[in-house]
C-alpha cells in the first residue's frame, strides 16, 4: 500500500525533469521568436503572458498563430 | 547506324532531362526543408511530439501517487488498481498523436501551398521551369520528412520511457506499429496539402482534413466489419500491432493499399487543381 509514497522527491525529479527541460526549451523558442517577430497577430505582450503561462499549449498557440508574415 | 546514333542521343536526351528534373525536384525539396528549418518548425514540432510521448508514460506511472493526492477515492481501490501494461501504455500515446499531434501536424501545414498563392510567391516561382509536379512534391516531401521525424522522435522517446517505468515492449512491435501509424499521418499530411492547393483559406484547409480523417476513422470504428479495408482502420491496426496480440485479419493489406490509393489520388488532384486555377489566373 505504502509503496506508491516510498517515491522520493529525487527520483520523482529525474522522470520530470526532461518533461520540464523540453517546455523551458519551446518556451524559449517561442519567446525569442516573439521578440524578434516584426509583427504579430494582437499585442506582443498579449503572447508573451500567453507564452509564458500557456506551458506547452501557449508556446504551440504562438508557433501557429502569433506570426502574421508565415504560411 | 546512323539511326541508331540518332536514337541512342535521343536517349542520351531525354535522361539528361530526367536527371535535371530530379535535380530541380532535389534542390526545391532542400528549400522547402530550409523553410521549415527557417521556422523553427523542423525543430518545435519534434519537441511537441516527444512531450506528449514523455508525458503518458509519466502520467501512468504517477497515476496512483495523484489519485491517492486527490483522495476521493475509498481505501483500497488504488492498491487494487490493475498496473497498465507498457504495451497498453504505448497505444495511449499513438491516441494522444492521434488528437494533439493530429491537430498540431495539419496546423503546421495548411498554409503549404495556399500560403504561397495569396502571398503571390507561388507565381514567382512557378514562372520558373518546375512542373508542377515536382512543385507539390518537393512541399509534400518535405512535410513527410517533418511528420516522420515528429513521429519517429515522439513515439521512440514513448517507448524509452515505457521500458524504464513501466515495462518492455519488444522494439519489433514499435517498428510495426511505427510505421503503420506513419502510414495514417502521411494520409492526413497529404490531405492537408490537397485542401490547401484546393482552398484559399489555410484554417479551412486544416479543418477539412482534419475533418476527413475523423470521418475516416469514425466509419471504420463503427462499421468495423464492412469498412475494415478503409484506411480509416489504420490507426485501429497500429494499436493492434503494439499490443503483442496481433490479430491483423484479412483486411489489413487491403487497408495499407487504399490508403496508398488515396494518397497518390490526392497528389494527382492537387496538381490538378494547381494547373487548372494556373491556367484560368
Amino acid at each position: 500500500m505504502n509503496i506508491n509514497n516510498s517515491i522520493d522527491l529525487s527520483q520523482m525529479l529525474s522522470i520530470v525533469l526532461p518533461l520540464i527541460i523540453i517546455q523551458l526549451i519551446l518556451m524559449v523558442i517561442a519567446l525569442v521568436l516573439c521578440a524578434k517577430a516584426e509583427q504579430t497577430r494582437g499585442p506582443k505582450w498579449m503572447w508573451i503572458l500567453i507564452i509564458l503561462f500557456g506551458n506547452m499549449f501557449g508556446s504551440i498557440a504562438f508557433f501557429i498563430f502569433g506570426r502574421r508574415n508565415e504560411g | 547506324m546512323s539511326v541508331s546514333a540518332a536514337h541512342n542521343g535521343n536517349v542520351e536526351k531525354r535522361s539528361f532531362n530526367r536527371t535535371s528534373e530530379i535535380g530541380r525536384f532535389a534542390a526545391m525539396v532542400e528549400k522547402e526543408l530550409l523553410e521549415l528549418l527557417r521556422s523553427f518548425k523542423l525543430l518545435w514540432v519534434p519537441l511537441v511530439f516527444i512531450l506528449l510521448g514523455i508525458m503518458q508514460p509519466v502520467s501512468s506511472y504517477f497515476m496512483p501517487i495523484i489519485l491517492e493526492q486527490a483522495g476521493n477515492l475509498p481505501e483500497g481501490v488504488i492498491a487494487n488498481m490493475p498496473k497498465p501494461q507498457g504495451a497498453e501504455v504505448l497505444a495511449q500515446t499513438l491516441q494522444q498523436f492521434g488528437t494533439l499531434g493530429v491537430l498540431v501536424l495539419a496546423l503546421v501545414c495548411m498554409g503549404v501551398v495556399s500560403g504561397e498563392r495569396n502571398s503571390g510567391a507561388a507565381s514567382l516561382i512557378l514562372v520558373k521551369p518546375i512542373s508542377l509536379y515536382s512543385y507539390i512534391g518537393s512541399k509534400w516531401t518535405a512535410m513527410l520528412v517533418l511528420t516522420w521525424g515528429s513521429l519517429a522522435a515522439g513515439y521512440l522517446a514513448a517507448w524509452y520511457y515505457t521500458g524504464l517505468l513501466i515495462g518492455s515492449v519488444p522494439f519489433k512491435d514499435i517498428v510495426s506499429s511505427l510505421l503503420i501509424y506513419g502510414l495514417w499521418l502521411t494520409l492526413l499530411v497529404t490531405l492537408t496539402v490537397f485542401f490547401s492547393t484546393m482552398l484559399k483559406s489555410p484554417a479551412g484547409a486544416a479543418f477539412s482534413s482534419i475533418g476527413c480523417i475523423a470521418v475516416f476513422s469514425l466509419l471504420a470504428g463503427i462499421f468495423p466489419k464492412q469498412l475494415g479495408w478503409s484506411p480509416g482502420a489504420l490507426s485501429g491496426f497500429a494499436y493492434q500491432a503494439v499490443s503483442a496480440s496481433i490479430m491483423k485479419g484479412d483486411y489489413f493489406g487491403w487497408a495499407i493499399v487504399s490508403a496508398l490509393a488515396i494518397i497518390a489520388g490526392a497528389l494527382a488532384a492537387a496538381v490538378w487543381l494547381l494547373r487548372r486555377s494556373s491556367s484560368v489566373e
